[in-house]
């Protein structure tokens, strides 16, 4: 697979501020790339260190096969949908459709029916006359989209850009958008702090903290085999719990610090007497099943959303059940498959497999 | 209680209109004078609203000079208006966007270019045209010197205007193909385009009254302003007040029609620009 | 080359070239002027000599010639009694004004910005008009004033050496207002309204929460506002030309004023460059001091 964008060893200072850490990424041609990470690691500035709207202090940026680290953002035949969007207030839907094509040198007939064309796959023809100021969000939202489509570019680049819109709107755009991906076929890097639309959207999820890349790769497999306990505490909703144990001297179970120490079995095997992190995820908690490992929680609260139930014991263990929870249960007795249990290093986080 | 509320509300607006009425009666007393005829100006009492009301405008326009005195403050005015958007769109645009060390103290070198009194200017300025040999070109050397004055005001004025536009949409414009010149020129400058213009409109005002640099460097009496004009009509022994009043309401109407028309846009132009 | 266009269309160069162009002007206009003027407080500068390069130094015979001056004390307390009083009617007036309109009433904006008028005005019309109405003989603040029975005889506020240095006075509080009043209409549209409800709430009266609201909050911009009128009022050139030019015998001169005298009608040109200097040193003070707070201010 040919790559259509290659970083390596990217580095960023603001002033004092390292804000990236060598940052090395491939993505290749047609690929959906989304980036995430709690606000402040540097998302945006990756991005936008892509778009060249970012001088780098380090490192090497090729789009297209092409090295473009001293390029011009205007010479990265790149496109951008920004947060805000940065529609021109000032021109018509049209006019910041057909923006970019005119800067390519596109006669004006060219750019206005390359535009309509785009129009008709966004859904813009209607408002084509109108100024950004007398579109509602998901409208300006969409002509973002449609700004960036019509030039065509060797890759996309978007900025959280449906943080701006009500959830439901935001689940609608998030099918389209990937549909439209799947459509042009393009090449697109996403940045969203929201884990699970990088997870619904992206083919390839990088997840960051503090300027550095955590782990990469499909999101089942991050999901699956997160490479520490801060990526596998980001990705999943609601969080995996977290509990200190110990491992036991068969080498392949582990007793948690728990009230009663509740000894959970695991796949492969550790040093007995090991101090681990024990990473359970609420959905895999599954309450009533048999057999295997098995542990008896307080309960201390429920909460109710009406697909699932999510009952809270006493020590902030969070259990995600589909089924409906009677009310007053003291306690409850849940199970969970040893291939499921995750174990982490209590210091450095690692995962131990 | 709301009633009441309602009856403060309108004694309030009356005393407001009293004081108004009270601070402009110069503005007023300028018309009214100007109207009246020579020999009621020195009525005693004065009256406070002309018998015989003539318009004398195009006797005074013709008797003293005006239309050179007018021309010649029009061109002064267009050519500093001129000099000082070219020169300061793109330092208040560069001030309002980059945040540096170095910016700071520009900016701070341009808020005390601001406040150096023209009277105390003109000295070395003079000195120096005639040096130079400007002294032939005089409406041109007022227009520089006046530009010099006026674009401190300019470039803190711009630049709260291009302050108010989201730095997203020149980055966007740079995505989409543009140089930062063309993203300036063709969506900052276009965005900014109202604040621009007010000052602009200000910085003319101003230029029209300027007085200091004409009186000091033009001496040709064809190439001065109409506030020079004005001066050598004025004074301690001045007697035609009512021709006086008449001059200056030709010459100060435009700019008060301008001023009611744009009122609100320049105050708010100025409380944006001034304070900070 | 290509690395030259690279900077300027692309780079940071191109914010540098921008200020370059305003701040390049600056530099030739304001700030070469500004130098020239110290360097001409030490030469002998003449009608003559005006145009030649070449003039001898003189040292500080021009400063001790400019403080010797008969005159130089009489027009240096004029000066401080112009500043004083100009900055404080105006100040108090537009802050009064300034609190009437903050009330909520029908217009209360546009009035306000009526007042602006006075400052949009070319000072020399100003100037005239202010003349006229001041005007010993057939003046009407005169008139009005004996009506009134404030005074018995009629004042020549131009020709009277007593009074003439009040006319400017007048005219130029006048011209001042707007501006004082507009800026501290920002100031006091800047405080909170939940404030004053909460020491309405408290029980304190409106004397009182102007004391210990509004004054307190209002600090930084009074002290920006008087600044400016300092800075405002030593720029006022224009109402002296119109009214008295600075007579009768130097009665009504002042230092800017006097400044121009020297230079442009005796072509003591030295001289004339000493005071500038003097004022201008004054003036840069002042701004300092202005600048600074109000930056200080935005930092924090
Ligand atoms: N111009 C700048 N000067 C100094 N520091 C900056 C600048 N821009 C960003 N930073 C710092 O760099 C870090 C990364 O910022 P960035 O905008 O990339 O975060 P992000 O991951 O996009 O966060 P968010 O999800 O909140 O948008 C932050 O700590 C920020 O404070
Ligand atoms: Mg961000």
């Amino acid at each position: 697979m040919t790559q259509q964008i290659t970083l390596s060893g990217i580095e960023k200072h603001y002033g004092g501020y390292h804000a990236l850490k060598g940052i090395n990424l491939d993505i290749p041609k047609g690929q959906f790339v989304a980036l995430v990470g709690p606000s402040g690691c540097g998302k945006s500035t990756l991005l936008r260190t892509i778009a060249g709207l970012e001088t780098i202090s380090g490192g090497r940026i090729e789009i297209a096969g092409r090295d473009v680290t001293a390029v011009p953002p205007r010479g990265r035949d790149i496109a951008m949908v920004f947060q805000s969007y940065a529609l021109y207030p000032h021109l018509t839907v049209e006019g910041n459709m057909t923006y970019a094509l005119r800067l390519k040198g596109l006669s004006k007939a060219e750019a206005k029916a390359r535009a309509a064309e785009i129009a008709e796959i966004t859904g813009l023809s209607a408002l084509l006359q109108r100024y950004p100021r007398e579109l509602s969000g998901g409208q300006r939202q969409r002509v973002a989209m449609g700004r960036a489509i019509v030039r065509d570019p060797a890759a996309f680049l978007f900025d959280e850009p449906l943080s701006n819109l009500d959830a439901a709107l935001r689940v609608h755009m998030r099918a389209e958008i990937r549909k439209l991906h799947n459509r042009l076929g393009a090449t697109s890097v996403y940045v969203t702090h929201d884990q699970i639309e990088a997870m619904t959207m992206a083919d390839h999820v990088v997840v960051m903290r503090a300027g550095v890349v955590e782990q990469q790769g499909a999101p089942l497999e991050l999901y699956d085999r997160p490479a520490n306990q801060f990526v596998a505490g980001f990705i999943g909703s609601p969080a995996m719990n977290f509990v200190p144990g110990r491992v036991g001297e068969d080498e392949q179970s582990v007793a948690l610090d728990l009230a009663g120490s509740p000894v959970l079995r695991f796949a492969g095997r550790r040093p007995s007497g090991e101090a681990v992190t024990v990473g359970l995820r609420p959905e895999h908690l599954e309450l009533g099943g048999a057999g295997g490992n098995s542990l008896t929680l307080p309960v201390a609260l429920v909460e109710r959303t009406g697909s699932a139930s999510y009952i809270v014991s006493d020590t902030d263990l969070m259990i995600a059940a589909t089924e409906r929870v009677a009310d007053g249960l003291g306690q409850v007795t849940v199970h969970i498959a040893s291939e499921r249990v995750h174990l982490f290093h209590p210091t450095t986080g690692v995962a131990l497999r | 209680m709301l009633a009441k509320n309602l009856w403060t509300r309108w004694v309030l607006l009356a005393v407001a209109l009293v004081m108004v009425g009270f601070y402009l009666f110069p503005v007023y007393w300028m018309y009214i004078t100007a109207l009246k005829t020579n020999t009621e100006t020195f009525q005693n009492p004065p009256t406070f609203w002309p018998h015989d009301p003539q318009f004398r405008f195009a006797e005074v326009w013709v008797k003293y000079g005006l239309d050179s005195y007018i021309k010649n403050s029009a061109i002064i005015a267009a050519g500093t208006v001129a000099l000082v958007v070219i020169l300061g769109t793109g330092c208040a645009y560069a001030l309002a966007r980059v945040r540096s060390v170095w910016m700071d103290l520009v900016l701070f070198t341009v808020l005390m270019m601001q406040v150096l009194p023209s009277s105390l200017m003109i000295t070395p300025i003079f000195v120096a045209y005639n040096q130079v040999g400007m002294m032939d070109w005089p409406r041109t050397g007022v227009v520089l010197a006046q530009a010099a004055k006026v674009l401190p005001l300019y470039i803190v004025l711009v630049r709260a205007a291009f302050t108010q536009i989201p730095k997203e949409l020149e980055e966007a414009a740079l995505v989409d193909g543009n140089s930062r010149m063309g993203a300036f020129l063709f969506i900052a400058v276009p965005l900014a385009r109202n604040g621009i213009m007010v000052t602009a409109i200000l910085i003319f005002m101003q230029s029209l009254g300027e007085y200091v640099y004409a009186r000091s460097l033009i001496t040709d009496r064809a190439l001065q302003p109409a506030t020079v004009g004005l001066q050598f009509l004025t004074g301690p022994n001045a007697s035609d007040w009512s021709g006086i009043m008449t001059y200056s309401a030709i010459y100060v109407t435009p700019i008060l029609i301008l001023f009611v028309a744009l009122q609100r846009k320049i105050v708010s132009g100025l409380t944006s620009g001034a304070l900070k | 080359m290509l690395r030259f266009d690279r900077v300027f269309r692309d780079g940071g160069g191109f914010d540098t070239l921008l200020v370059m162009l305003a701040l390049g002007y600056l530099v030739v206009f304001s700030a070469f002027p500004l130098i020239y003027n110290v360097v001409m407080s030490f030469q002998e500068v003449d009608l003559f000599s005006l145009a030649s390069f070449d003039r001898p130094f003189v040292g500080w015979d021009n400063y001790s010639e400019v403080m010797g001056e008969r005159v130089f004390t009489p027009i240096f307390w004029n000066t401080v009694q112009f500043v004083g009083l100009s900055v404080f009617f105006q100040l108090t007036i537009g802050f009064g004004l300034a609190l009437f309109f903050q009330q909520d009433f029908p217009g209360a904006t546009w009035l306000r910005g009526l007042f602006l008028a006075g400052w949009i005005l070319p000072g020399l019309v100003v100037g005239a008009v202010w003349g006229w109405i001041l005007a010993g003989d057939f003046g009407v603040l005169n008139y009005v004033l004996q009506s009134l029975g404030l005074i018995e005889g009629k004042i020549f506020w131009l020709s009277d050496p007593s009074v003439s240095l009040y006319s400017g006075i007048i005219a130029n509080i006048w011209l001042g207002i707007p501006f004082n009043m507009i800026l501290l209409s920002v100031g006091l549209a800047a405080i909170p309204a939940d404030v004053y409800e909460a020491a309405e709430l408290d029980g304190a009266s409106r004397l009182h929460r102007f004391l210990t609201i509004t004054l307190p909050l209002m600090r930084a911009q009074l002290g920006a506002v008087i600044s400016l009128g300092v800075i405002f009022t030593l720029q006022q050139f224009d109402l002296f030309a119109a009214l008295t030019r600075g007579g009768p015998s130097n009665a009504s001169n002042v230092l800017q004023y006097w400044a121009w005298q020297l230079s442009f009608e005796e072509y003591r040109i030295g001289q004339g460059s000493v005071v500038s200097v003097l004022m201008i040193l004054f003036v840069v003070i002042v701004a300092f001091v202005y600048v600074r707070s109000t930056r200080n201010e935005h930092a924090g």
